[in-house]
């Protein structure tokens, strides 16, 4: 470690501020000699930059030393180091002989044009520019085939998937590689977060990587690409790259500071009614006195508490069912306050608030400032970065900071050259959002169970002003009882001011990676590389529900509604020890040989403790384990310590032949300690090739023409414990000892999944590279996948980790690059990705004794729908209760008679029917770039066609009454909410069967007749839209997750040589940037359709989703 | 700089060559493991591979009993369906909906899962024959709340996934099948409680190791299995009831209890649901307060809270209907206790089954006039009423067997189903089995009370060519279980 220090303090005494500055020029030429207009000319290692005029001719001022990069598309970059003169023409060659280097697996540098794979390439200024706190989120629509989706908590997770879920085992999560080092990606959210039932999400991991530090990211999509990875790359690899220090003459030093602010996007929010207030139908009083309301009309009066000589609100009611709001004197929540005085035990009219939940939300402010220096000379170079970043979320109390230090140095020894890279990152968080069906999520209530006349801000008044728990859904009176005190206690929803600030969480994350890598020239044509990689977390999680003095509260579901406080103590690392022999020799002038052999050794390690209070907490505001009410069981701790070793030979040999034909073959062993010992060691293996079409025919049209062609084959251990049965220890009870079967059975015949992978890729630029293609075709089955397979719990066992079945994934890729206008001020460029894909479930076996396996699934969340998928489906459709249809496909209504006749949808009996798919049918973006002189203009829009997912908020909230489509008028001009014999209900779209009709699998034998008059009950919560019996089927609630959004703006504007001529400056540059401003379509009501619960393979489900935020700030940058 | 670092350059390619050197030895030197090491990797430190019979039969019995007890919507709604209570606000289980929330899947998961898995693992580990015996009853126990439930369920092929050859598509068997074979294995085991062996004891929750209970426990299961079947086989029901009722629990003092704890985990799972969770979901239900108003039965006391009157009166929430928890009265404060005993059978219910058996002309000891009286006398002396309150009830009119109003089958069904109270599956079955007492429909969606649980959803997707097949393909709430033929 005192090693880079060294460097450090080496540096920082040798800061060299000297400015010398000339200006260079001079004119840019194509082979032919044609002038090239439009040619970026740009400082290494600034920002600072211009382009070739009209003409071809530049000119630009530079410190002495400087190195200029010459770019174009379709032609080669060209670099010059500025010397004595301040003239220097430039002439370019087109990619005809093109050599743009990428970095592949393992960190070996490769000439594009030589690769038989797709990779594709995202310059760290399209992540820095338009960042966010998570810069995984950035990569939204920048690569065709990577799909990133966030879920608008903050410093919550980003699943980032390529080319569809192929796995089923666990993770489906692309491997982040950064400088050679892998990184932890995994979450370490909980199974309950992680379906829905309540949790916060704590981020994953490959979040902690500094926006501002990475240089290029490329992410490898086929297995071909990623083979010599190992197992874990069988989803594909994001390979990042970050800043190295430059060739310079002292010290440069670049400070960029971004500011931005958010704020929720009300396009995915409830729209809340204002007529009818709290409760959920007129039975509450009907049936214990008689209905004072007469034909015709509105119900108001009647249906009410009482408290004193006046009606009370129902306040233990948390739905809109109840009296129409006229502004008749009632006694509000906020009356039942003994601390108000004024307010106390009196009256108000029963209107709606001006606010709603939707004013619970507060203004994102995320600052992220960084700093960093570089240097080097002929020998090697160094950059040191620190970057502080913080943010407060949109709810209360959330703040987020994190502080990243990285180093990087490389320096030549002669034949031995050494490459270090270490980053220190500090994160430290305070009320993470929570999620899903629970109470310490906001938006459970505000979703799906609101009751309209309570206002938010109000809660917010009292929760100041008192620091109680006083709920707008507080027990309250509830009673005929004139002279009964109110309870104070919250009956279902606590105050969610007092619940944020006094349930919340905090986690502090302490992270170190990189890598100390030698390598050693044997020969001119044999180089060893050494490298040892290590990323270690330390993560401490708290989560807290404090005891609500004076008025009782129902703290977490984490503590069974009690007061509680649970620590979570999460140490984790990786180590791999590489060793790299790599040979390149030409054989003859015409065939070049590469040949890499390699030995890698991961082993990673697992520490979790966790421990939580039982039975409540002593003493409020004491967050201890020791200040439990009960003293901690077995029930109340857990552990989970492992260590995984995976040991893998490999090889890679590749050929060139005349610049025009490659080959390269790879192969890879690998032994993995999580699987049972016969069959510990698996193989695999890898060919691809390609052809430089445009070297074999000759066109004025096209420039470059490259074919891809590869298979390759990859397997994929599991995690540990998979193997041996072991028993779950439970409490002791009265004494005695408890243990049980675990509920998933673990397996010793467990084999290695593998991923065989074919695709077929064209590579084309015309029209005078104008115009660029890149396509992708692939097909991908995944066999003997490793699953924890549900199975009927009458085996003894609800689950069986074992191989079953294959999945197929077939896609199409494609960018496309077009460059319409370019010109010495003006240039335009636009980028397009698209993707689509299908999976299909091929087989998935038999057991021992024949018996097929039906279904795979992975999730039966709340509401009583399935995701999962049999064979001949894809992989993530929904299954539940559909409509049932007619013979012509239309909607039955089931009308029910009593003293009056109603209709609902009728829902088949079974709920296994297919009613939605997750998959998108293709996903696709365009990112527009203008350059106006010093000004640029760039936008992002990103596009879902298709997919689905399950609302468990509409599902209910539709049920509670409090969304605007829950009030209104009917055909007949009357209100929805009137009982049906005054007139009110819904005439709902469907038809009504005969009675002769037979229905057979959810569609019936005959034509129905249209509905004409039988209405629908609205007049409470068992409306046809809800969750009830006679409400909606799940078909109802399964939504289609289609957008197009403006996911990045960027204008800015790059300060002139003039200008900064005066200054210390070498460049400088503001940006207004802006993220997420504007959803242009959605078919999905109330929400952002990519809303979901957070990372994982778990999606196509929403509860108590967040909305989306929309940020926007600016962004500045200096060098110096 | 480039001065500096030159100058450090021959020091360090030297220890620089070194460290490449060490790190390719830990390197080596880590990774040359054996198998075995590796293996070991796979073996959890933090969990047993191995455990004992007796531990994995504790927790069985608690998974059972936790079932028996609980009140959670989403595990046991059969105090709903009894009618001995419903819910204030959110009435879908009291209107019998059962496929929102998964209900029927809790149960089946946790019987195979977390009772009969466990059970059959822990009779795979012990040779005490005592000991089988004890786990064989729990067993049959466990097997007819199913078949009672559902009807068909798997039996035959059932709890085979760990099994040489596993299987993981069991089918269903005929539910009079495994009936016949549930009364061959508790016979059974009732000879092996005189085996060899010394039984659970320490262990053993219910009966603290006394073989003489589980005696009159396996003869009572017997009695219990046949007085099912006495519609759908008279005749094996007879002999069953016959041979098993003597020998049977003659006494509170032989009921089947479970003590909880009074603080948490292992407390009573009512009180997590009635207090813990802080909420006001259940009050007692109006069809049962009203019958229980009607006699002035002095268990309203003790099933209801005094404190709670309304006018003056017990008074029951609309069966189904959304109504105010203060608006009506509330349940005993007993029920509210954390340690509150759990009940697997009592003297009670034995009772009323003899009192039906007599009434049939079996041979029973007594007429069904004494076994009613026992009955109340028994269910009044568990609730803690005194017995000079005991007698004026027996002798009011409407209580009294000679004089009552109804049939005799009439009377015996509704005493037997007030005695039932807090025992939800019991008196759902009472309901089913004698048709009476008259249970109205659920208010809100006018639907008749499930004569049995749906098939598990989850079966549908991941069994469902056998789930299909089951029941003769009838998977309705108003399919009957086959003993449910009159």
């Amino acid at each position: 470690m005192k090693n880079y220090f060294l460097f450090i303090l080496v540096g920082l005494l040798t800061l060299n501020l000297s400015f010398a500055q000339q200006v260079i020029s001079g004119s840019v030429v194509d082979a032919d000699g044609v002038p090239l207009p439009g040619v970026n000319v740009v400082v290494e290692g600034t920002g600072q930059g211009t382009a070739s005029d009209f003409d071809g001719n530049y000119e630009i001022s530079v410190e002495d030393g400087s190195t200029l990069i010459f770019s174009f598309v379709g032609f080669a970059d060209q670099s010059i180091t500025v010397g004595q003169t301040d003239s220097y023409d430039i002439q370019m060659s087109s990619n005809l002989e093109l050599s743009e280097v990428v970095v592949t697996s393992m960190g070996i540098t490769r000439e594009k044009r030589s690769l038989g794979y797709s990779i594709q390439t995202v310059g760290g200024d399209e992540i820095e520019d338009v960042r966010s706190m998570n810069p995984i989120e950035a990569l939204q629509g920048e690569v065709a085939g990577l799909d990133v989706q966030a879920f608008n908590t903050m410093g919550g997770s980003a699943n980032v998937v390529i080319r569809g879920y192929s796995s089923l085992s666990g993770s489906n999560q692309a491997l982040f590689v950064v400088d050679g080092t892998p990184i932890d990606n995994s979450t370490g959210n909980s199974t309950d977060m992680q379906t829905g039932r309540g949790g916060v999400d704590f981020g994953n991991a490959a979040m902690d990587i500094n926006p501002s530090d990475i240089e290029s990211v490329s992410v490898l999509k086929g297995a071909a690409a990623s083979a010599l990875y190992g197992s874990r790359a069988s989803n594909g690899v994001i390979l990042i790259t970050t800043k190295k220090g430059s060739k310079k003459k002292g010290m440069g030093i670049t400070v960029n500071s971004q500011i931005t602010v958010g704020n929720v996007d009300l396009e995915t929010l409830p729209v809340f009614q204002d007529s009818y207030g709290y409760g959920y139908g007129q039975y509450r009083r009907a049936y214990i006195g008689p209905s004072t309301v007469a034909a015709g009309e509105q119900w108001t009066g009647n249906y009410y508490g009482q408290w004193g000589n006046n009606s009370a609100f129902y306040t233990g009611d948390d739905g809109s069912y109840g009296p129409k709001l006229v502004g008749q004197e009632v006694h509000h929540w906020y009356n039942m306050v003994p601390e108000w005085t004024d307010l106390y035990q009196r009256t108000a009219p029963a209107v709606a608030p001006s606010d709603t939940p939707n004013d619970f939300f507060e203004t994102d402010v995320t600052q992220q400032n960084s700093i960093s220096f570089e240097g080097g000379d002929d020998n090697g170079s160094y950059r040191l970065g620190y970057t502080n970043a913080q943010t407060d979320g949109v709810l209360p109390n959330s703040q987020m900071y994190r502080n990243t230090v990285t180093l990087r140095a490389n320096r030549n020894f002669g034949k031995l050259s050494a490459d270090a890279s270490v980053s220190f990152i500090n994160t430290q968080t305070t009320g993470r959002f929570g999620t899903g069906y629970d109470g310490l999520n906001p938006m459970q209530g505000f979703r799906q169970w609101w009751a309209v006349g309570a206002s938010i801000l109000e809660q917010k008044r009292v929760f100041e002003e008192t620091g109680k728990n006083y709920s707008w859904n507080m027990i309250g009176t509830n009673t005929d009882d004139p002279n009964g005190s109110p309870n104070h206690q919250p009956l279902y929803f606590d105050n969610p001011y007092w619940s944020r600030y006094n349930n919340y969480t905090t986690d502090s994350r302490n992270r170190h990676f990189g890598n100390v890598s030698l390598a050693y020239d044997l020969s001119e044509n044999l180089n060893i590389l050494g490298r040892v990689t290590f990323d270690n977390v330390t993560e401490a999680r708290e989560q807290r529900a404090n005891v609500a003095v004076g008025t009782g509260g129902k703290g977490a579901n984490l503590f069974d509604d009690q007061p509680g406080y649970q620590t979570q103590n999460r140490i984790r690392s990786e180590y791999n020890y590489d060793l790299i022999v790599d040979y390149t020799r030409d054989l003859t002038d015409n065939i070049d040989l590469s040949a890499i052999f390699g030995y890698n050794l991961r082993v990673q390690n697992w520490d979790h403790t966790t421990a939580q209070t039982n039975g409540g907490l002593n003493f409020p505001n004491i967050f201890a384990l020791t200040n439990s009410v009960n003293p901690l069981t077995a029930a109340d701790v857990s552990q989970y310590d492992a260590q995984k070793k995976v040991e893998g030979m490999y090889t890679s040999v590749s050929l060139g032949l005349s610049d025009t034909y490659y080959a390269e073959g790879t192969y890879r062993r690998d032994r993995s300690s999580a699987l049972p010992v016969d069959n510990n060691s698996y193989n695999y293996y890898s060919i691809s090739g390609s052809a430089i079409l445009s070297n074999l025919i000759e066109s004025d049209l096209i420039s470059f023409a490259k074919l891809r062609l590869n298979h390759a084959v990859v397997g994929n251990d599991t995690a540990p414990y998979n193997v041996f049965r072991a028993y779950t220890i439970n409490p002791a009870i009265n004494g005695a000892a408890s243990a049980s079967n675990p509920s998933t059975l673990p397996n010793s015949n467990l084999k290695a999944e593998t991923t065989t992978e074919n695709e077929i890729g064209l590579e084309i630029n015309m029209l005078d590279r104008k115009l660029s293609f890149d396509f992708s075709f692939y097909n991908k089955t995944t066999d003997d996948l490793l699953t924890s397979l549900g199975v009927s719990p009458a085996t003894g066992f609800s689950g069986l980790v074992t191989n079953a079945g294959s999945i197929e994934n077939k896609g199409f890729e494609a960018l496309v690059r077009i460059n319409p206008i370019s010109t010495a001020d003006f240039s335009w460029n636009v980028t397009m990705n698209y993707n689509t894909y299908t999976s299909e479930i091929l087989s998935l076996g038999n057991d021992a004794t024949g018996n097929a396996i039906q279904y795979l699934g992975y999730m039966s969340p709340q509401g009583g729908i399935e995701i999962g998928g049999q064979v001949g489906e894809p992989y993530g459709v929904i299954r539940g209760h559909a409509h049932v249809r007619d013979a012509n496909g239309n909607k039955v209504l089931r009308v029910r008679s009593g003293s009056y006749d109603y209709a609902h949808y009728l829902r088949t009996s079974n709920s296994d029917n297919v009613i939605g798919d997750i998959n998108p049918d293709w996903t696709g973006s365009v990112r527009n770039t203008f350059t106006y002189k010093n000004f640029d203009l760039s936008f992002l829009i990103d596009i879902q066609q298709g997919g689905d997912f399950f609302s468990l908020d509409t599902w209910y909230g539709f049920g509670t009454g409090a969304y605007d489509r829950s009030v209104g008028l009917n055909h007949k001009g009357n209100d929805m909410r009137l009982t049906i014999p005054n007139g009110g209900g819904l005439r709902l779209d469907g038809v009504i069967l005969p009675d002769n009709a037979v229905i057979t699998d959810g569609v019936a034998n005959v034509a129905g007749t249209q509905n004409t008059d039988v209405m629908s009950r609205y007049d409470f919560y068992a409306n046809p839209e809800g969750w009830t019996s006679i409400g909606a089927p799940h078909e109802m609630h399964v939504h289609d997750a289609s957008f197009a959004k403006l996911r990045e703006l960027k204008l800015g504007y790059t300060f002139p040589e003039s200008v900064l001529a005066e200054t210390p400056f070498t460049s400088a540059s503001v940006a207004f940037v802006g993220r997420n401003l504007w959803i242009i379509a959605k078919n999905s009501p109330y929400t952002d359709p990519e809303a979901g619960l957070g990372a994982g393979n778990r999606q196509g489900y929403q509860t108590g989703a967040f909305p989306a935020v929309k940020t926007y700030g600016l962004n500045v940058r200096f060098n110096f | 700089m480039s001065g500096l670092i030159s100058k450090m350059n021959s020091k360090y390619q030297l220890k620089m060559k070194k460290f490449i050197f060490l790190t390719f030895a830990l390197a080596l030197t880590v990774s040359c493991s054996s198998d075995e090491d590796y293996e070991g990797l796979n073996k959890n430190p933090n969990a047993p591979a191995e455990v004992s019979d007796t531990q994995l039969f504790v927790s069985a019995t608690n998974s059972l009993i936790d079932f028996v007890e609980s009140t959670n919507v989403n595990e046991n709604n059969f105090r709903l369906y009894a009618q001995y209570w419903t819910q204030t606000q959110y009435t879908d289980e009291a209107n019998y909906e059962m496929q929102n929330r998964a209900i029927p899947d809790y149960m089946f998961s946790e019987f195979y899962r977390d009772i009969l898995g466990d059970l059959d693992n822990a009779k795979n580990l012990v040779t005490d024959a005592v000991k089988i015996a004890q786990i064989e009853l729990l067993s049959v126990y466990a097997y007819q709340m199913l078949v009672d439930a559902f009807g068909d369920v798997p039996y035959t092929e059932a709890l085979k996934a760990g099994a040489e050859t596993p299987n993981l598509a069991p089918a269903y068997d005929d539910d009079a099948t495994i009936y016949a074979d549930l009364i061959s294995r508790a016979q059974a085991a009732v000879s092996g409680l005189s085996g060899s062996g010394t039984g659970y004891t320490s262990d053993d929750l219910i009966y603290s190791g006394s073989i003489a209970h589980w005696k009159k426990f396996g003869h009572s299961l017997l009695v219990k299995l046949g007085s099912r079947i006495v519609d759908q086989n008279e005749a094996t029901a007879k002999s069953l009831i016959e041979s098993n009722y003597a020998s049977g629990i003659s006494s509170n003092a032989d009921n089947a209890y479970f003590q909880f704890e009074s603080s948490p985990p292992n407390t009573n799972p009512l009180w997590e649901d009635l207090v813990q969770s802080g909420r006001q979901d259940f009050i007692p239900a109006d069809t049962f307060v009203n019958v229980m108003n009607d006699l002035t039965d002095p268990r309203s006391d003790k099933f209801f809270d005094p404190t709670s009157l309304i006018n003056g009166a017990y008074q029951g929430g609309p069966y189904g209907v959304s109504t105010p928890f203060n608006d009506n009265s509330h349940i005993s404060q007993t029920l509210y206790a954390a340690d509150f005993r759990g009940v697997l059978m009592d003297y009670a219910e034995m009772s009323f089954i003899l009192a039906e058996a007599a009434r049939r002309g079996f041979s029973v000891g007594g007429t069904a006039a004494q076994h009613y009286e026992n009955g109340i006398t028994a269910s009044m002396s568990e609730w803690g009423v005194s017995s000079d309150h005991t007698t004026a009830y027996l002798a009011q009119d409407n209580v009294a067997f000679a004089t009552a109003p109804g049939t005799d089958h009439e009377k015996i069904a509704k005493q037997f189903w007030i005695a039932m109270y807090n025992r939800g599956f019991e008196g759902w079955t009472v309901y089913r089995l004698f048709d009476s007492p008259t249970l109205p429909n659920a208010g809100t969606l006018d639907l008749p009370v499930p004569k049995r649980y749906t098939y598990p959803q989850s079966e549908q997707t991941i069994n469902g060519a056998n789930v299909k097949a089951a029941n003769g393909g009838n998977d309705t709430q108003q399919t009957s279980i086959f003993w449910d033929v009159k």
